[in-house]
């Protein structure tokens, strides 16, 4: 049943009009790139793409808020609409049903964020030293979308208000708290994402390191992944469906 | 569909609180194959039990069972339960014929297509089958759901308020359906605040008033019930005080008051009253000139079943 209700995830999703406005917010990485690549001269191509564009914009705005608008509709908008009854309503044992959103929530976030990745690095890399950087961050960020749409998913289950607990957690817990407190990089997505490509990255560190080292960083984002997919789980277990839904 | 010495549903001393607001409070009852109405004024209660009885809330106390089986946590159940809530929740960006088809396909069907056909075509909606259900009226969102609804062949169908949006007509081939398939043996539940909808549907009534389980049975005999509560009348007339004086000696009247040239009338025999009027009118010589019922609102007549 996980592809049936996969496939009507990702239809759910595709046709709202804000993931069009995501494919906007990914666009915006990708003019940076060409207009780096128009003007810049002072700062070294692999500096530039590994910590302007790749952490500085893709991982810090891109990501989380493409996995955060994706991941909290993926169930929360059927929560939201009623139709949630269609699939709880069914022979389904309901981890299925959070198994499926995940991937969905995460296949969709992946695409838009991977192909940002992509057409940036491809434009500022091509030629260049560091050039395996793309691919490092192409590994990261689909690592840090899937924690992400875990994460928003179980959200979305939980509180009705699920985005802005989301914006509240992406903006000021991992961009603002963890400028303050370095040991908040411990339990920020953000931070595992950015290990997880300083793992698999080849460039030396005087262009490209992160604060959490790859090893703790693969390690946290899996038990973070496991234990919000769990969660998930367990809260749609519990769910009950409120007459106003 | 069911083995009829086993109750098709079972509401044992079921309770439902949210905080301190009791919604539903120790009902029990069961049903058999046929359709049942939920009878009840909104907010009586009616969809907190339906939705215990579907299996998406749970009950503060108390069990609900369905063919046997606890309705709570029990997903392998709905393959024999076929759920329509009240809420307008369809998927818009799917045709009918899609909506109903995945619904199919969820309950792991073996030919969905053919499952999704029969029941739109149950539900008169094959014209309309490939256009998206975000474009239907509410009356055909309410019909999608059913087919949907219907698609896996339950043995027990629960709906709330299933004929709100649908007009006459489509309410009409609806209640046909409902009737047909409690005649292949299948426990119908509907609720509705309406009672001309039991009256037309209904084999059997549980009428629910703020959370309690009022009345219960036979509709028709309910229906005496609510007839033969004492009524009050506002009756307009050419003299007033010569028609109170002559409706006091006919023994349907219980009283009757005068208030500036207000006429109250009381009776205790609905059906009496009605014939009598306008005879004892004419021999006292007087014209009615206009004739209400004071407390006919549905809360009144169910205020009336509770105190009972």
């Amino acid at each position: 049943m996980i592809p049936v209700i996969f496939v009507l995830t990702l239809r759910q999703l595709l046709r709202q009009r804000r993931t069009l406005l995501l494919v906007l917010l990914a666009v915006l990485p990708v003019l940076l790139a060409t207009l780096f690549r128009l003007t810049a001269e002072e700062v070294t191509p692999a500096r530039f793409a590994a910590n302007g564009l790749f952490a500085g914009f893709i991982v810090n705005l891109v990501l989380p808020l493409t996995a955060l608008v994706v991941g909290t509709a993926a169930l929360g908008q059927e929560i939201e609409d009623g139709t949630v009854v269609y699939l709880l309503g069914k022979p389904l044992p309901r981890w299925t049903i959070v198994i499926a959103k995940v991937a969905a929530a995460w296949m969709v976030t992946a695409a838009v964020v991977v192909a940002c990745v992509v057409a940036s690095g491809l434009i500022v890399l091509t030629g260049e030293e560091g050039y395996g950087l793309t691919l490092a961050f192409v590994v990261a960020v689909l690592a840090g979308s899937l924690t992400y749409s875990a994460l928003f998913v179980g959200l979305s289950i939980r509180f009705g208000r699920a985005l802005i607990i989301g914006l509240a957690y992406v903006f000021v817990w991992e961009a603002l708290v963890s400028r303050f407190i370095p040991g908040v990089r411990f339990l920020s997505v953000r931070a595992y994402t950015l290990g997880v490509a300083d793992g698999v990255t080849d460039v030396p560190a005087r262009i490209f390191e992160a604060s959490l080292s790859p090893r703790p960083a693969v390690l946290l984002i899996t038990i973070l992944t496991v234990l919000t997919t769990a969660y998930a789980i367990r809260r749609l277990n519990a769910y009950e469906v409120s007459e106003r839904v | 569909m069911t083995a009829t010495s086993q109750p098709a549903i079972e509401v044992a001393g079921v309770s439902r609180w949210y905080g301190n607001v009791v919604a539903v409070n120790d009902v029990t009852f069961s049903v058999q194959p046929g359709v049942t109405g939920l009878l009840g004024p909104n907010g009586a209660g009616k969809s907190t039990l339906l939705h215990m009885m579907a299996g998406f809330l749970r009950p503060s106390s108390g069990e609900v069972r369905i063919l046997g089986e606890s309705t709570w946590g029990r997903p392998d159940l709905y393959r024999r339960v076929g759920i329509v809530l009240e809420r307008e929740a369809v998927y818009g960006g799917l045709t009918g014929y899609e909506s109903v088809r995945v619904n199919a396909r969820l309950h792991g069907l073996d030919n969905p297509h053919e499952a999704a056909m029969r029941a739109i075509e149950l539900v008169d909606l094959g014209a309309a089958k490939d256009r998206r259900t975000g474009t239907y009226s509410k009356g055909m969102k309410q019909r999608i759901k059913i087919a949907a609804a219907l698609v896996h062949d339950p043995a027990v169908l629960l709906l709330d308020e299933p004929f709100n949006g649908a007009d006459p007509r489509q309410r009409l081939h609806l209640m046909d359906l409902l009737r047909q398939m409690a005649r292949e043996g299948r426990a119908v539940m509907f609720s509705s605040h309406i009672l001309e909808e039991m009256e037309r549907l209904g084999d059997g009534v549980l009428v629910i008033v703020a959370g309690r389980l009022a009345a219960s049975g036979d509709f028709r005999a309910i229906r005496r019930l609510m007839t033969d509560r004492p009524h009050e009348f506002l009756v307009e007339s050419s003299d007033n005080r010569v028609l109170a004086q002559a409706l006091l000696g006919d023994t349907a009247v219980s009283g009757a008051s005068i208030e500036g040239d207000r006429l109250t009338v009381r009776t205790d025999d609905f059906t009496r009253f009605t014939e009598q009027l306008p005879r004892i009118a004419q021999a006292a010589r007087v014209t009615v000139i206009g004739l209400s019922p004071l407390d006919e609102s549905l809360e009144s007549v169910f205020e009336y079943l509770v105190s009972r």
